[in-house]
């Protein structure tokens, strides 16, 4: 690495990937319980399972954007951080927020609203991270007096996320604002703000792998981020449609939402041409496999499946099916666990101090399309699953509980193909596991020189 | 086009969009005490979202479409099975569900009892919001189609009194996630196979308390006053002898709605 505070991003990397595989593991048992019997019902029920799976996605993404920003900004800026203790003392108090949080869902301390269920105590403890981290990384970037574009998109996403975080304070007597309001977070996070983080990281990162031109990528990067605010800030109506909101939102949400994946396929082509223009010869191959995987699966997950259902007239019969549980795992995979994955095997061998080509494994590899593979088999099983829900119950009438029976097989198909899933997990953590722990190496001396043979 | 056309179009477009999103917003909530009937929102009912959200019901089911998938949609709730029945049922579900039967079970989560009356309270008004016509058909529980679909196109709207009962049996009315019609099969309520042959039992029996003289009269009388004999056995009462089945159809369903019920269960001889 060439600014030895940077060494902060690989525990950020570190702390996600132990997360990540928290997450995996509440899906499988999450999902053991569609299969039959529970015997856990009593001690650790299917709410409290899913919770603890979606929160610690939420936790796991966040820590790694922190972690990709404590990378970026140093590089960008030129700069070493304004403050390592800060950064520091910030992964310290957040992960002690998400650790008790997720153990207050064990415990029935929730409030139990979709994907903000934390106690308002523990997000008031989100509210000091996010303050913590701001003050640090605009800081740096005063004090360097260097701000690139893509380093302003970055922090720019990331203070609206925290500014956006606020509506999951305000508590409603009235369940339709409730509503109404958690949309403002869920939505407009990963419909817009994300979509920010994630557009600068993958312009950084395809300025990095393949030497593009950087005007040209800012310049585009401002038409993806502009054509994401365009259609998914009007789009959050496609979540209005029948909450008790005015039918306008029908068509506004309808027909803008319809133009989100605008804003996906821009990454798509940003990807490709980039790639045309200057080749795949860099040697990270692995880091620019996940690149490149994150803009195309976020195009089909989030763009094509999102598409899908986001019109009135079809969201009317696959509202609240497995429809959606589809299309959530695959926009959010491959987006954001894939764009977060991609930093985390880019900063590898800088952080560790490795060459790049000794980087290369083939169980690198191997994770890759494990994962790649295996969330394409669940999503083609939740997406049966969805369909096999949506045409027995919503249409023909059958009872829920009836309806369930029928569609088990698929749920079969989802748990295998959820083991190939994992096992691209376990081969990511044991290839960074393999990559030794970070080291800085003056700039000067090369990193082969100070290597004990492995 | 440069990069400072690119970034005025991305500065530009946020706030204009910005500025459009918030004018709707203050338009909507100009519109949502009306479509929600805010009047009714009582304190009990917002005791009862709170209930809601302690428990974490949001992760297994959803409401307005909204929540996980594990269990059924409960917007419809109230009106489809009544405060009655879904008492007895959240104080204990394993009384009427079993794993074995129904392929899940939902846990008995140990609401008290003023609790199961506000969460209650809470899905009734819930259930009066106005949702733009979603669900576009009912969502049930259980029981209902595999028999018969309920579905068939201008069915609701038939000239014929039978084939419009047999609709909003199996259909808006909700009966078929109570009672099936087949000999033997219990769900709730009783099965209403041979029910037009079984209500001249029901008077002929010296027990029967109700005021009906004919079994037309007596299946009206099931419909609207689901108290004035209450039938013996299987989960049908509560502890204190109500019947399980709700007492609101006197209310929530048209007199000529009831004619069609009646209509269809006289000829399930
Ligand atoms: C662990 C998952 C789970 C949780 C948590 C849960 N439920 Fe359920 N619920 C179910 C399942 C599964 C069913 C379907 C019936 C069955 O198989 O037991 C159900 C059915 C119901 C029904 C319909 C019963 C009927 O026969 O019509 C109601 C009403 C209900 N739940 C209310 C609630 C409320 C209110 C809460 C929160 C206080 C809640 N549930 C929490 C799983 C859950
Ligand atoms: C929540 C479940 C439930 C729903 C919904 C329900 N019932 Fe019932 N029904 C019962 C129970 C329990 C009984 C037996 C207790 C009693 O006599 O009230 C019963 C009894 C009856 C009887 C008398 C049966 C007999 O053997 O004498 C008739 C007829 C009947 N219901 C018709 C209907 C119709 C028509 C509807 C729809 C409009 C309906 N029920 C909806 C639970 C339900
Ligand atoms: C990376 C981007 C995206 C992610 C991570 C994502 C994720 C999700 C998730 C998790 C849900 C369920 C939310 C809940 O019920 O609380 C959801 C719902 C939905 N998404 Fe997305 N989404 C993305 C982009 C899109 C896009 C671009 C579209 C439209 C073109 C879209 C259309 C929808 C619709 C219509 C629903 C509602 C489903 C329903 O009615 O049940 N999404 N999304
Ligand atoms: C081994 C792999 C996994 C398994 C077995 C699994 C299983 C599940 C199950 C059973 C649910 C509950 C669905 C419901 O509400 O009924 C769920 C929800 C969810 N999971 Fe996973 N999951 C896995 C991996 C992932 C990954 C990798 C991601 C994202 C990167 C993810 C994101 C989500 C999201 C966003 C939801 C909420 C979806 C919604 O409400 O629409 N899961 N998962
Ligand atoms: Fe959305």
């Amino acid at each position: 690495m060439t600014y030895r505070s940077q060494r902060v991003a690989y525990a950020y990397f570190l702390a996600a990937l132990v997360l990540f595989a928290l997450q995996v593991c509440f899906g499988f048992l999450t999902l053991a319980k569609y299969l039959g019997p529970d015997p856990l019902r009593d001690v650790m029920n299917f709410a409290t399972t899913k919770a603890v799976h979606t929160n610690l996605l939420l936790v796991w993404i966040l820590t790694g954007f922190m972690g990709a920003t404590y990378y970026m900004v140093p590089e960008e800026s030129r700069t070493e951080l304004w403050s390592e203790r800060i950064a520091w003392g910030q992964l310290a108090l957040w992960l002690a927020v998400g650790v008790i949080t997720v153990v207050g869902y064990l415990f029935g301390w929730t409030t139990g609203r979709k994907f903000l269920e934390m106690p308002t105590v523990l997000k008031v403890g989100v509210v000091i991270v996010m303050v913590m981290f701001l003050v640090n990384i605009v800081q740096t970037i005063r004090r360097a007096g260097r701000f690139t574009t893509t380093e302003g998109v970055l922090v720019g996403g990331l203070a609206a996320v925290a500014l956006l975080f606020i509506p999951a304070f305000i508590v409603f007597d009235n369940y339709t604002l409730d509503r109404f309001y958690r949309w403002w977070v869920v939505h407009l996070w990963v419909e817009g703000v994300w979509e920010l983080v994630m557009g600068a990281i993958l312009a950084f990162l395809l300025i990095r792998l393949s030497g593009a031109d950087r005007e040209v990528m800012e310049k585009w990067l401002y038409v993806i981020v502009g054509l994401t605010f365009l259609s998914g800030i009007l789009g959050t109506g496609h979540h209005y449609y029948w909450i008790g909101t005015p039918r306008y939102w029908l068509w506004v949400g309808g027909v803008f939402s319809a133009l989100e994946p605008l804003a996906f396929l821009g990454m798509a082509a940003y990807a490709y041409n980039t790639i045309r223009r200057s080749g795949l010869a860099h040697p990270n191959s692995i880091a620019l496999h996940w690149t490149i995987g994150a803009a195309v699966l976020a195009t089909i997950g989030a763009g094509l499946l999102g598409l899908a259902h986001t019109w009135p007239q079809v969201n009317r019969w696959t509202h609240g099916t497995h429809i959606t549980t589809m299309h959530g795992h695959l926009a959010f995979f491959g987006a954001y666990s894939m764009i977060v994955l991609a930093i985390i095997s880019y900063a590898l061998p800088g952080l560790t101090g490795r060459d790049e080509a000794e980087t290369q494994t083939s169980l690198g590899l191997w994770a890759f399309w494990l994962m790649t593979g295996g969330i394409f088999g669940m999503t083609m099983a939740m997406g049966a699953a969805g369909i096999g829900q949506t045409y027995l119950e919503r249409i023909l009438g059958f009872g829920y509980l009836e309806a369930q029976k029928k569609i088990q097989v698929h749920y079969v198909m989802w748990f295998a193909t959820a083991i190939v899933f994992a096992s691209g997990v376990g081969a990511y953590i044991w290839d960074f596991v393999r990559a030794g722990a970070p080291r800085s190496v003056p700039a000067a001396a090369p990193a082969r020189d100070l290597r004990v043979p492995a | 086009m440069t990069k400072a056309t690119t970034r005025r179009f991305f500065f530009g477009g946020t706030i204009v969009f910005t500025a459009v999103f918030i004018a709707m917003t203050i338009h909507t909530h100009m519109t949502i005490a009306e479509r929600t009937h805010a009047d009714r929102l009582t304190e009990e009912v917002v005791r009862g979202l709170h209930v809601w959200g302690r428990y974490n019901c949001e992760n297994c089911h959803t409401l307005l479409g909204e929540g996980a998938y594990y269990a059924p949609d409960l917007t419809q709730i109230v009106a489809q099975r009544g405060r009655p029945y879904l008492t007895a049922f959240m104080a204990d579900p394993s009384k009427f569900y079993s794993e074995e039967r129904d392929g899940r079970l939902m846990p008995t989560l140990g609401l008290s009892d003023p609790e199961i009356q506000e969460v209650i309270s809470f899905l009734e008004w819930v259930g009066g919001i106005d949702t733009n016509g979603w669900p576009p058909r009912p969502i049930l529980v259980s029981g209902a189609a595999p028999r018969g679909m309920p579905y068939v196109e201008g069915s609701l709207t038939s000239d014929d009194a039978v084939t419009r009962g047999k609709a909003l049996f199996d259909g808006a009315a909700a009966c078929a996630t109570c009672h099936s019609r087949t000999q033997g099969l219990t769900q709730i309520g009783p099965t209403l196979a041979g029910i037009a042959t079984t209500a001249a039992d029901r008077l002929a029996d010296p027990a029967y308390r109700g005021a009906a003289k004919t079994a037309e009269e007596y299946l009206r009388e099931s419909i609207l006053k689901p108290n004035a004999h209450v039938v013996t056995g299987g989960t049908y009462a509560a502890p204190d002898g109500t019947s399980l089945m709700p007492s609101t159809y006197d209310r929530t369903l048209e007199p000529d709605a009831v004619d069609d019920l009646v209509a269809y269960l006289a000829t399930l001889q």
